[in-house]
């Protein structure tokens, strides 16, 4: 009896307030995913520094986060992929071609400035072959990237000669800017790092282009019914990747002051297992671009504590793996029980 | 007579199955003989496909005890079902379409020789099986690669090979041509002659009269009629089928507001799919209903005039003096909008919130506005809908699986009204909606006609249609059959049209 009275007054009280708690109800079933991984983060850093209190160290933890700059920023491309239900095998590859030619140009004596934008645009271009490739043909994206991976690796090792691009006068103001520490401690691609994570955030949740990417990876079929252009954002999804692995691969050069003929051809899966790591889901609809920050920082801090440890460095790819596992599983329970709690309210609320 | 000395083979007390807020059968009783084939016909959502779905052990029932030759079982799963000599052939195929027929016949019961799977022993027990259903094809063809009829057929001889006692067919000839369905009637027959007990669930009467023995007529979850055919006549099916039903569940019309320019949506000589030469009218202001038989046609229209589709031949002016829409994004830019039938698939992100979901065609389709998605300019929109509409939900940011089926229409309506559409398109709206919601739906489906837009509204409920529409156009295999007006029209005649595509010839010459 007691449900009965209580039921009305709680919807009737919920739809006045509907407006303002809408932004709340969501943080409420969305900020966990990312704290979950935050903590994970916080103690796994906690527990090294608590053995080895070096690891604490600014310049060290700041180091850590310069490593992960490059196949981070290709993550955050990746969280709108999976969240849009496709994928991207061939970003590792984007990234050294892209690289390579940025490199290229600058040998050949381009502004170093003018040859990075050259660099993103062809990073965009590859996207745009992906995504032409994918629409036209109607293929998934995982083939066509499949595709596209060894498509991409051969015409760079074609273009550098299989040797690394050293560009001249890494002494200008695109190389040393690009590799300097402010203060003498935070890498500058770390904060074009961060800027971009919060600049990619801001998109998928903030602009009618992220709308469209959560739409259409929900459900397709509802997308499509709704007059949302599922081609098109495909297509613009894709593009978005190239763009960032053509960014990542310029800033790349400017970092080491050259691009070796192999750099980049295994970043593909560290940059999935990121993206896993920091809460995305294979299912589409969803995606966080700080989980996906958060995920590449934790499998770089496994990589170096290990290090620390004195452990050999090929172990941390074993524990990475491990990681990715224990991430999904936990996030499996972590949805089961809210998904139970849900369904509790639900049956109180009928 | 008779029945009193052989005892039943099948006996149903008192089913009861509720899915949700929605009762599908509410304390069904059905008594089969052994040998007869026995038809159960009703309206869409009165029950059939529920229970025998019961009676196959896909589904429990909330109450309610199954008798098999007199002992009470329990049908738990499908496996046990079939143990117990229940063969179902559903009405959608449920073959693997890329193996071969053979491996289709045979599927987790394949014959071995010397341990090994036997494609030998599979021809060899099939044979004259597939003779028999006059099924002349390669057996060892892909499945996909034969006609939907042929594919039916094939289902027929998976479900026979297994020598059921009691055969459910669920609408087994709706893929069927005349031709095949003579061939499936004469299998049946002769199955009937061998002692196999048949239910027969059909939406087609005649059919249902040319075949079967006894006939259950169902209507909302409950049995109503059960005498033998002979018995009985089509038109005293139909009146058991329909019931007395309420009139005040549908709300009267609205005074049309003014409308300085009554818009039109003139459809000219479509055709595309089964459609064949459509052409119709329908002006603002009034409510036109499609009605029609699954595959039909009527969804295809509606696919059409929304632009998922391609139609062959033929055009349409839209109120905006355009033709058809070459996309769903450009109908819904053009304000033509489509309720899909249904709405789980194809209307709404259940994964997703009410404010989510109800920005879908703003934020999603149109590209007026700001690019940017404004959180506060969705929650205004998701409350307007939900004030709107009474959409029963804790907050917008509930997700839209947790709301009731009604609820979730709701919300694919309101995705729709924040963009004030000219062109109102509603699949079967209410399907699987209580009836609360579903007079709620009326009403706003009236609301919509008053404001002067034109609605096309499509339903496999004749009550909903005769009662909401002024006029109503009935496809039949393809072609425009007829329109009736929707207030004068009873319902004899309309599933008359529907299920024959001509006009009783009683009632025939009164309403041209």
């Amino acid at each position: 009896m007691t449900k009965t009275d209580q039921a009305p007054r709680r919807a009737l009280s919920s739809t006045r307030l509907g407006a303002r708690s809408a932004p709340s109800a969501r943080r409420r079933l969305r900020l966990p995913e990312e704290a979950g991984v935050l903590v994970a983060l916080i103690v796994m850093i906690a527990v090294i520094g608590f053995a080895k209190p070096r690891f604490l160290n600014p310049i060290n933890l700041f180091t850590v986060l310069g490593n992960t700059t490059f196949q981070g920023m290709l993550s955050l491309g990746m969280v709108y992929l999976l969240a849009i239900r496709e994928i991207d095998l061939s970003v590792g590859w984007m990234f050294n071609f892209s690289a390579v030619v940025a490199a290229l140009l600058m040998v050949a004596g381009a502004n170093p400035w003018l040859a990075m934008i050259a660099g993103i645009a062809f990073g965009a271009l590859l996207g745009l072959v992906n995504g032409l490739l994918s629409i036209t043909l109607r293929l998934p994206s995982i083939i066509v990237t499949l595709g596209t991976f060894s498509m991409f690796e051969g015409l760079s090792l074609v273009s550098n000669n299989g040797r690394a691009i050293n560009p001249p006068d890494p002494t200008t103001s695109y190389f040393t800017l690009i590799s300097a520490k402010i203060f003498g401690v935070v890498p500058v691609v770390a904060i074009v790092f961060v800027l971009l994570t919060v600049a990619l955030h801001f998109v998928l949740h903030r602009t009618r282009f992220g709308y469209r990417v959560q739409a259409v990876g929900s459900n397709p079929d509802a997308a499509l019914l709704a007059g949302i252009p599922n081609a098109l954002v495909r297509l613009q999804t894709l593009v978005l990747m190239g763009v960032i692995a053509g960014l990542s691969g310029s800033m790349y050069v400017g970092f080491r002051g050259a691009i070796d003929p192999q750099e980049g051809s295994d970043f593909v899966l560290t940059v999935i297992a990121a993206v896993i790591i920091g809460g995305t889901p294979l299912s589409g609809g969803y995606g966080t671009v700080f989980g996906a920050m958060i995920g590449m920082l934790i499998i770089q801090v496994i990589a170096s504590g290990i290090i620390f440890f004195g452990i050999d460095a090929t172990w941390s790819t074993f524990v990475t793996g491990a990681v990715i596992i224990i991430a999904v599983v936990l996030d499996q329970i972590v949805r089961y029980h809210r998904q139970r709690r849900a369904n509790a309210q639900r049956f109180n609320e009928n | 007579m008779q029945r009193s000395v052989t005892p039943l083979l099948v006996s149903v007390r008192g089913l009861v199955k509720r899915y949700g807020g929605v009762t599908a059968l509410d304390g069904l009783s059905l008594d089969v003989a052994p040998g007869v084939i026995h038809a159960v016909v009703g309206e869409n959502g009165a029950g059939k496909s529920t229970l025998m779905k019961i009676l196959a052990g896909v589904v429990q029932p909330d109450a309610g005890q199954i008798l098999l030759e007199g002992r009470n079982v329990v049908m738990d799963s499908p496996a046990a079902a079939r143990k117990r000599g229940v063969g179902i052939v559903y009405q959608e195929l449920s073959l693997f379409p890329q193996r071969s027929v053979l491996a289709n016949l045979f599927v987790n019961r394949e014959p071995l020789r010397r341990g090994w799977v036997s494609t030998d022993a599979m021809r060899d027990m099939s044979r004259e099986l597939l003779d028999r259903l006059g099924l002349d094809v390669d057996v060892a063809a892909p499945v996909s690669r034969l006609s939907i009829g042929e594919q039916q057929l094939v289902e027929l001889a998976r479900v026979l090979l297994e020598r059921p006692r009691l055969l459910i067919l669920d609408e087994p000839n709706s893929a069927l041509n005349k031709r095949e369905t003579e061939r499936l009637f004469a299998v049946l027959r002769q199955l009937r002659a061998e002692g196999v007990t048949m239910l027969y669930v059909s939406h087609r009467l005649e059919e249902v009269f040319a075949i079967s023995d006894r006939v259950t007529v169902t209507r909302n979850g409950k049995d109503v009629v059960t005498r033998d055919r002979a018995g009985l006549t089509i038109p005293e099916i139909i009146d058991a089928m329909i019931g007395a039903h309420q009139e005040d569940l549908f709300p009267p019309p609205l005074p049309a507001r003014k409308c300085d320019a009554p818009e039109q949506l003139r459809v000219d000589g479509v055709c595309g799919g089964e459609l064949d030469d459509i052409r119709f009218t329908a002006r603002s202001g009034e409510v036109v209903g499609l009605a029609g038989l699954e595959g039909a046609g009527v969804s295809t229209l509606l696919g059409i005039l929304f632009g998922t589709r391609k139609a062959q031949a033929g055009a349409a002016i839209f109120p905006d003096g355009r033709g058809l829409p070459r996309s769903a994004t450009e109908a819904a830019r053009r304000g033509v909008c489509l309720v899909p039938a249904d709405r789980r698939r194809n209307g709404l992100m259940l994964d997703q919130t009410v404010l989510f979901n109800i920005s879908q065609v703003v934020v999603g389709a149109l590209k007026t506005g700001s690019p940017l998605f404004s959180p506060k300019e969705a929650s205004a929109r998701a409350a307007r809908q939900i004030e709107r509409l009474r959409i029963k939900t804790r907050s917008p940011g509930s997700l839209v699986n947790h709301l009731s089926g009604g609820n979730q229409q709701k919300v694919v309506i309101g995705k729709w009204l924040e963009i004030q559409p000219r062109v109102v398109l509603l699949d079967d709206p209410t399907r699987g909606v209580d009836v609360g919601a579903k007079r709620e739906i009326y009403e706003l489906i009236r609301q919509m006609s008053a404001e002067g837009r034109i609605v096309l509204f499509s339903s496999t409920e004749l009550p909903e249609l005769i009662g909401l529409c002024d006029r109503i156009l009935i496809l039949y295999r393809g072609r425009l059959a007829g329109e009736v007006a929707g207030r004068s029209v009873d319902n004899r005649t309309l599933l008359h049209l529907i299920n024959t595509g001509e006009r009783p010839t009683a009632a025939g010459s009164a309403l041209q």
